[in-house]
């Protein structure tokens, strides 16, 4: 940081946007994870590895029913905390964020997350080649039946196509932010931050795209027959959820790890807790306005999704996620000290995770248990396994960078930065 | 301000002590001071917002989300129960098949609700807590004072703090080093009341929004000869003509305009009798049009169509016995019954005949041209006759594995 600063400090044309309003920081803190904390990588590696492997054995298997809609449960929890880093990282640079460049390394970090997620989607994406219609019943085309002129995008071979672009795409976008962020440690300065504004509005809008198709991939297409065109956004607002509250969470134990200890400050946790605050308002807005509209014109084609999850135990299930993840969490968060404070943080923080699984869990889980919600071990085995591993690797790619973007001409003004 | 202004306002008893910076940063090391001298009543005045003075001043946090969250509560209560009482007590009216009060439908007025009334709270809490509007203030007569929106920053300790001393408070703020320290009077010039005008037509205006209010109960209430109002004439009474019209442009005296002779709407073209009319020449057609197949998708098509249409009356099995014959037969008012479709001089008509029964009707049966497409009552034709065969059928013509099941 030192070097660079100085230089910035020097230098008339940069000077403004590495200070605050008037005072100067200088960041002493330790910016980089130490052999101790990495040991957590590798028992997160274990004890995922471990729990997926009992999750494959208690599902029946890796091609098992139990397994293969646990896992994708699990799967698209995962998912959505590296989606929603690479969406949040695209967005920080598309508005020209200041108050955030101390936590967008953090966040850089875990879009890297897109690689294991990449791996960990053979499970879901060899029974397509195979055509072995476990989760995805579009594959036999019977039951395809009534919705035939589907069969133009439910068909193996497009579905792996799209997928290798979403995930080449997703490695591809994830790989660059880091790269270029390094590079303004390196002097890319104002020029580079610039050029990557630039870079990431058409980027953003084929991030939109991918995240849409990647969620009705993934979740909508488990039953061919429905349909809702909100449904990318609905997946969106959890990656924005889990991100953010990921985010808070490794800040956290960072800090409690002796690092960035006074470059992240309340402030900032304050400004990522009005994100939960803000998208859990928008979660219950986006899926409600999806049940409204289906409820509301009640056509067959259309209902019987929510049938499904209004009957029998789904009922008190469908409540208690509209309780979980917006009554309680949206009275809950509403107060600034709340957000201010980082015990209650974190508590809403490990809250929205939990719920979010469950929004997953309410999404897939109902094309296997047609008659009532049934959480077992699998589930939860899964849920460890998927979420072990991506934190892993995630804290080894930690290992080799700083952990604040020191280049970032405008890191003064993110160092400084207050609420009003 | 005129010399005058200011003598006349000399007598005045003293509102406070002010003292001007050229910085921000002095301004923020006095008001340090300040707060920690244990001051209440006293404020800084800077041209542009200063983040954080607030904790430099002892500003505790703001009462106004408190405001905000009863009014959005109450915008919540209001948009449900009103709803409720409008769709559920006072004008129940069924919509597609709902119940009257449906709250799904309630949700986006209520959300509408609750934000408009946060604002309202937001803002009208806002202007409460800042004692606002104000129509005068001391520091409006102090010339200097004019400079707090430009380039000069502003403390000023009120007289009125219990604190406040005449030497204790000039010593305080004169060792924070500013670079002017001066007395402010009260202001006895202004009036401290809002103007009258302004009262005035404030009061107007309110009374004026009310007339269209006063219109419309006045209107629900009293009974008038003169025709309703036309607020937009244009859309009342549109210079096009309307179906049924009258339009004395034409011989006939029809604004309608009847297609000219032989025309053919696309698609509509009906060229081949034994399809359209069941009749080949001027008999009946004996089989089905060659554009119709007997396949098992036509069988099942006649079906579902036979037992929408012909099944109510007919019954299932076409004895004549559904549930509309059944019915009416209870109620003995002169009901016809509809045939039985297996006697047997039904059972000799040719298809064409059957075909033309359908589309135009016999005795009692109205047509059905109208609501069944040609080619569907051509399947109805076929699955009538597969229905006759099947109480006539011989074992002979019975395939093997049929014949065994009658075993």
């Amino acid at each position: 940081m030192s070097e660079h600063t100085e230089h910035t400090g020097d230098d008339h044309g940069h000077s403004g946007s590495a200070h605050g309003s008037g005072a100067h920081h200088e960041l002493t803190d330790s910016l980089r994870l130490n052999k101790a904390d990495l040991g957590l990588s590798t028992k997160a590696f274990a004890v995922g590895g471990i729990a997926l492997g009992l999750a494959v054995v208690l599902g029946g298997g890796p091609f098992g029913k139990q397994f293969q809609h646990s896992y994708l449960t699990a799967y698209m929890w995962g998912f959505s905390i590296a989606l929603g880093a690479l969406w949040w990282v695209t967005l920080q640079h598309l508005v020209n964020a200041r108050w955030s460049i101390v936590v967008r390394r953090l966040a850089e970090l875990m879009a890297q997350g897109v690689v294991p997620m990449a791996i960990l989607s053979l499970p879901l994406l060899v029974p397509v080649l195979t055509h072995n219609d476990t989760l995805f019943s579009w594959l036999d085309h019977e039951k395809l039946h009534h919705a035939r002129s589907k069969e133009v995008y439910l068909n193996p071979s497009f579905f792996i196509a799209r997928m290798a672009f979403y995930f080449v795409f997703f490695i591809g976008l994830a790989a660059f932010w880091l790269k270029k962020s390094r590079e303004q440690e390196k002097g890319g300065g104002v020029e580079l931050t610039k050029r990557l504004q630039s870079t990431s509005a058409p980027t953003m809008i084929v991030l939109a795209l991918t995240i849409t198709f990647c969620a009705i991939d993934f979740l909508m297409t488990l039953d061919p027959i429905w349909f809702s065109t909100i449904f990318g956004v609905y997946y969106f607002t959890t990656c924005v959820l889990t991100f953010h509250s990921t985010l808070a969470l490794f800040a956290m134990w960072l800090q409690k790890k002796g690092h960035v200890t006074s470059a992240v400050t309340t402030e900032h946790y304050h400004d990522i807790g009005k994100m939960m605050f803000a998208f859990i308002a928008f979660w219950t807005y986006i899926g409600f306005s999806q049940f409204m509209l289906i409820w509301y014109a009640n056509i067959p084609e259309e209902t019987h999704w929510f049938k499904d999850r209004l009957e029998g135990s789904w009922l008190p299930a469908s409540l208690i996620l509209a309780a979980t993840h917006f009554v309680i969490p949206f009275f809950g968060m509403m107060s600034r000290e709340i957000k201010r404070n980082k015990t209650t943080l974190r508590f809403w923080a490990i809250w929205i995770l939990v719920v979010c699984w469950f929004d997953m869990y309410w999404l897939v889980a109902p094309n296997l248990h047609k008659h009532g919600m049934a959480i077992g071990a699998t589930d939860i085995l899964s849920w460890i396994g998927v979420a072990g591993l991506l934190m892993g690797y995630v804290l080894l790619r930690a290992k080799d960078t700083t952990l604040i973007p020191t280049g970032d001409p405008r890191l003064g003004r993110s160092l400084s930065f207050q609420n009003i | 301000m005129s010399d005058s202004e200011q003598t006349s306002n000399s007598a005045a008893p003293l509102y406070g002590v002010l003292a001007e910076y050229d910085t921000p940063t002095a301004l923020v090391k006095a008001a340090r001071k300040v707060r920690d001298a244990g001051y209440r009543r006293w404020d800084t005045y800077t041209p542009f917002p200063i983040h954080g003075i607030e904790k430099d001043m002892g500003i505790t946090m703001t009462k106004l989300p408190w405001f905000v969250l009863v009014m959005a509560l109450v915008g919540m209560a209001t948009g449900t129960l009103f709803q409720y009482w409008t769709n559920g007590i006072d004008y129940r009216w069924l919509i597609s098949g709902k119940p009257f009060w449906s709250w799904p439908a309630n949700i986006p007025i209520i959300f509408e609700m609750t934000i408009l009334f946060s604002a309202f709270g937001a803002l009208g809490g806002m202007l409460f807590l800042n004692n606002l509007p104000l129509p005068s203030h001391p520091l409006d007569l102090k010339e200097r004072f004019r400079r707090a929106s430009d380039d000069k920053f502003f403390l000023v300790v009120e007289a009125s703090d219990s604190k406040f001393d005449d030497k204790e408070t000039r010593d305080l703020l004169g060792g924070t080093a500013p670079v002017v320290l001066e007395d402010v009077l009260e202001d006895r010039i202004t009036s401290s009341v809002v103007p009258r005008a302004l009262m005035y037509s404030m009061v107007i205006l309110g009374a004026a929004s009310l007339v269209p209010f006063a219109l419309f109960a006045q209107s629900r209430s009293a009974k008038s000869r003169e025709g309703r109002l036309h607020v937009v004439w244009d859309m009342d009474f549109t210079p096009a003509y309307k179906a049924q019209e009258g339009n004395i442009l034409f011989g006939d005296q029809r604004a309608m305009r009847a297609p000219p002779l032989g025309t053919i709407a696309q698609g509509h073209l009906e060229e081949d009798d034994h399809m359209f009319t069941g009749k080949v020449g001027d008999s009946y057609a004996i089989g089905l049009p060659s554009s119709i197949t007997a396949t098992e998708a036509t069988m099942l098509q006649g079906k579902q169509q036979f037992g929408i249409y012909c099944a109510p009356c007919h019954g299932l099995g076409g004895e004549g016995n559904g549930m509309v014959n059944e019915r009416a037969s209870t109620l003995k008012q002169g009901w016809v019954p509809p045939s039985n479709l297996h006697q047997q001089y039904i059972k000799e008509q040719p298809a064409g005949q059957l075909f033309g029964t359908i589309t135009n009707g016999i005795r009692n049966m109205p047509g059905y041209a109208a609501q069944i497409d040609p080619d569907e009552r051509w399947a109805i034709v076929l699955y009538l006759r597969a229905l006759q065969k099947s109480r006539a059928a011989s074992v002979d013509e019975l395939s093997d594995a049929d014949r065994a099941q009658l075993k």
